[in-house]
């Protein structure tokens, strides 16, 4: 695959510390030309500081970036686009009122008149198969479609080495396979590409090698075609991965928690509404909801947990108990646990203990309120069960929140919703920036939960944890719900197209989606 | 050039304590430097100011009778702040109170019993309680900012007392003199200590004081009021509700304001009269943050502002200070506790410009 001898990147040293943390120690790899290579690690591996520092948004504190061989100092972003270095971020920035070559044109360093541009935009496309119709609206066009211009953008700029920041996390199957194709063709014109990802089957599909970063260090540099997912993520986490024991196709009999009817308007500009919710799950099924991030995942688990109250109270219901218009602590008591997405400030409060983190949801259903007043003894031996049980690695109960770890602190709060032993339990992202260790601790918890009799509703953009953990799955696209079926009827490339929804641009998508939603 | 403000990933506890002992001592430095500048005898103002009542035991009841209602208006506010709720106007709410317990006076003028100061003080938390009414009412259903309404009903407070004691409330026999009739015997407060000016609001204070303590360390509500702080969405997350918290501390906090107001016009008064408006509603809001809004720092806090007031008095007889000096004292205190707490907080970083 490479044309072209030498290198284009090598780093050699990279030293990086922020307040509290070395970000980057001693980071040393190189990237040839043409070479598509990996920078693989979990979140908080260090990945998105080394990137910056190549990209000039930051400076090492110490070592060198040397570019075709010779060392550079890349004083910022401009500079690094003259060298010949793209960079297509996971969040983009786009204005949504304006056309896509008018964005463009925007972010152009030099001036060009319009058509010339389009002229050369038009190009691009054609010779990437990139489809997309530079007149076009942004806030009508979807993630892939939107992660399409900033592709354009980048390669406007004939870069000899593109940068890209998590792009599939956003992106449908078919999103994906259409962007790999782009890659693959980018590198045999000898550009080469930096992918970062911590999606094992996706480097090892695309990558020519990978750099593995745990901690902030170089832990490896190997071939992703001679390793398996599994080394790989070995190499990743730093521990061997524990295998998931789950009982498959149980028949159930009993309905746990019922949505009928449900239709919510979305908040605000940004807010997403749900149009005609409605799904069953059993006692003792797991249901997963999978679904590209910003379809109404966020709002459906509010209203579920009783953060947002719905006037009609039958819309909603548990043990056939209609539940719709009680608040979290009402639907708490009868037994319906939540774990909203994010982790601090919603489902904890960094600054105050675990201790009180405890109380903030169990103080009820762990008996820890004497006529208003909080029993701290009662409190501490239910945080001290959360802590040994779940293995979460702190100082104590009286640690605060923010002290702990993402994937810790993660830890802690399924730790204090399952030990609640609830009858249904509506989560989101279980393991969302968990390592895969403790991620399969957590799953293993659910699945005995479930097995244990309770109802489980699991909201995750995650498509591998859903298909390892639940009984059936439903798709959320746009704030409707697709109907609920077993795992292991629909194939992943019908997943693929009902997350895409109407946004595929395959005229196809339409009439398989109704295919399926009509089974 | 340019500065930078990095936040510390864990603020030292020591220093969390050490600020606002720093603020009073920079404060006495400080206000000794300026006062000499300006030509008075600045030492000895400090001295004056913060040290002779303390020395003097004749000033301790003088501090007493200061510090009562400066403790219960700051114990009200304090827990509005943890819940990041902004009261300014504990002013407005302590006329309320006094106007409203004086109105429960008059209506039992004639009456005896022991009863009638309870019923006063019923009626002063009811008063205090009514002038947040309108606040809450705004913020909960409107999201109308609290510092402005509850700010500007002070005025209207201002204006209402002017009224009546100019008005209908006029007593007849005084001369022409804007203030109500002098309240019957079993209207006043009782002395605690004999041969003293000490009256019951001092260890009623004490009592509020230390039943907020428990409260906020120890109860469900006390939980509640910190979280919404906090962090509002975890605390709806948990099952608390924002509006009703909201609703809860202010009139928490009004109703302990209008209960001081209770105190003062049955205490030291006896009887409302146009000074009645003393400025503690607005003291009491740096005597929250220099006792760290704890109950028991407010404690503490309320007798250190208590001082400042006291020791403005005999600086002004011995030295001649004006009375607007306190107020510098004070507003130099709030200054300098408010700018230790970014540097604990935040380490301060002189980046050198780089061309972007």
């Amino acid at each position: 695959m490479n044309n072209e001898q030498g290198l284009r990147l090598e780093l050699e040293g990279i030293v990086k510390a922020f307040p509290g943390v070395l970000a980057n120690d001693d980071i040393s790899f190189s990237i040839k030309k043409g070479e598509i290579h990996a920078l693989l690690g979990e979140n908080g591996a260090g990945k998105s500081t080394l990137v910056k520092m190549i990209y000039g948004i930051m400076k090492p504190d110490e070592g060198t970036i040397s570019w075709n061989g010779k060392p550079m100092n890349i004083a910022n972003p401009k500079a690094a686009r003259a060298l010949g270095i793209g960079m297509v971020f996971q969040h983009f920035s786009l204005f949504e009122a304006m056309n896509v070559l008018e964005n463009i044109a925007l972010g152009m360093d030099e001036k060009m008149s319009k058509k010339a541009l389009e002229e050369k935009v038009v190009n691009i496309m054609q010779k990437y198969g990139l489809s997309l119709d530079p007149k076009r609206v942004v806030s009508t066009l979807g993630v892939g479609e939107r992660q399409r211009i900033e592709i354009v953008r980048a390669l406007l700029l004939n870069p000899k080495l593109l940068i890209m920041d998590e792009p599939t996390s956003v992106l449908t199957p078919q999103e994906v396979a259409q962007l790999f194709n782009v890659l693959r063709q980018l590198s045999s014109d000898g550009c080469s590409i930096l992918y970062i990802s911590h999606k094992l089957d996706e480097i090892k599909e695309l990558c020519d090698s990978a750099t593995i970063l745990r901690g902030g260090k170089v832990v490896a540099t190997c071939d992703p075609k001679k390793e398996t997912a599994k080394t790989m993520a070995a190499m990743m986490i730093g521990t061997s991965l524990q295998a998931i024991n789950k009982v498959k196709s149980k028949d159930f009999s009993e309905i746990g928690f019922s949505v009928n009817n449900l239709s919510l308007k979305g908040a605000g500009d940004f807010g997403v509404s749900l149009k005609d919710i409605s799904f069953d799950v059993y006692r003792g099924e797991i249901l997963g909801i999978a679904g590209v991030a910003g379809n109404g995942q966020n709002e459906l688990q509010l209203v579920l947990s009783g953060e947002i109250l719905l006037k009609d109270k039958a819309k909603i219901s548990m043990n056939n108990i209609e539940i719709g218009n009680m608040s979290a602590k009402e639907r708490r008591k009868h037994g319906l646990c939540a774990v909203p997405e994010e982790r601090h400030g919603h489902a904890a409060v960094p600054e105050f203990s675990l201790n009180d983190n405890a109380i903030l949801t169990a103080r009820n259903r762990q008996n820890m309120v004497r006529a208003g007043m909080i029993n701290a003894k009662s409190a501490k031996q239910f945080t001290t069960k959360i802590i040994d049980e779940f293995n979460v690695m702190t100082t104590g109960h009286g640690a605060s929140a923010s002290s702990l770890s993402g994937g810790n602190l993660q830890k802690f709060i399924m730790g204090r919703e399952i030990l609640q032993v609830p009858d249904v339990l509506v989560v989101s992202q279980p393991t969302w920036g968990v390592d895969a260790g403790a991620a399969s601790a957590i799953h293993q918890a659910l699945i005995d939960l479930a097995k244990g009799g309770a109802a489980i509703v699991i909201i995750s953009q995650d498509l591998d944890e859903l298909l390892e953990l639940c009984d059936s799955l439903a798709i959320i696209n746009e704030g409707t719900l697709s109907q609920k079926q077993k795992v292991g009827v629909m194939s992943i490339e019908e997943i693929g197209l009902l997350m895409g929804g109407v946004h595929g641009e395959n005229s196809s998508v339409s009439s398989s989606q109704k295919k399926v939603m009509a089974q | 050039m340019q500065i930078r403000f990095e936040k510390k990933l864990e603020p030292s506890r020591k220093m969390l304590f050490a600020t606002p002992i720093l603020a009073v001592v920079l404060t006495m430095i400080l206000g000794a430097l300026i006062f000499s500048i300006l030509g008075y005898d600045g030492l000895g103002a400090v001295r004056e100011i913060f040290l002779t009542p303390l020395t003097n035991s004749l000033k301790w009841q003088d501090l007493a009778v200061k510090a009562a209602p400066l403790i219960i208006i700051g114990v009200g506010l304090s827990i509005g702040y943890r819940a990041n709720v902004w009261n300014i106007g504990a002013e407005g709410q302590y006329i309320a109170g006094g106007l409203a317990a004086t109105g429960m006076a008059l209506l039992t003028h004639n009456m005896s019993g022991w009863y009638l100061l309870p019923l006063m003080g019923i009626a002063g938390m009811l008063g205090g309680m009514a002038w947040v009414f309108l606040p809450a009412l705004l913020r909960t259903k409107l999201k109308v900012n609290e510092i402005l309404t509850s700010l500007m009903l002070t005025y209207v407070a201002v204006q209402l007392l002017n009224y009546l004691i100019f008005g209908p409330w006029k007593s007849p026999t005084s001369f022409g003199q804007p203030q109500t009739v002098l309240f019957n015997d079993w209207q006043i407060l009782p002395y605690i200590i004999k041969g003293t000016i000490v009256q019951a609001g001092a260890p009623i204070a004490v009592l509020i004081a230390i039943m907020a303590w428990l409260i906020m360390s120890k109860s469900v509500f006390g939980f509640q009021v910190r979280t919404v702080g906090s962090a509002p969405n975890a605390a709806r997350y948990g099952g608390f509700s924002e509006n009703k918290t909201i609703w809860l501390v202010l009139l928490i906090s009004g109703g302990l304001a209008g209960l001081a107001g209770m105190l003062e016009v049955a205490g030291p008064f006896n009887r409302m009269v146009p000074q009645f408006p003393a400025g503690y509603g607005f003291t009491a809001i740096i005597v929250a943050f220099l006792g760290r809004l704890h109950p028991i720092g407010v404690l503490i806090a309320g007798v250190v502002l208590a001082i400042t007031f006291v020791g403005g008095e005999i600086a002004q007889t011995t030295i001649g200070l004006p009375n607007a000096a306190v107020g510098l004292f004070q507003a130099m205190m709030l200054f300098l506790l408010l700018a230790g707490d970014v540097l604990v907080r935040y380490n301060i970083k002189i980046v050198r410009a780089r061309r972007a």
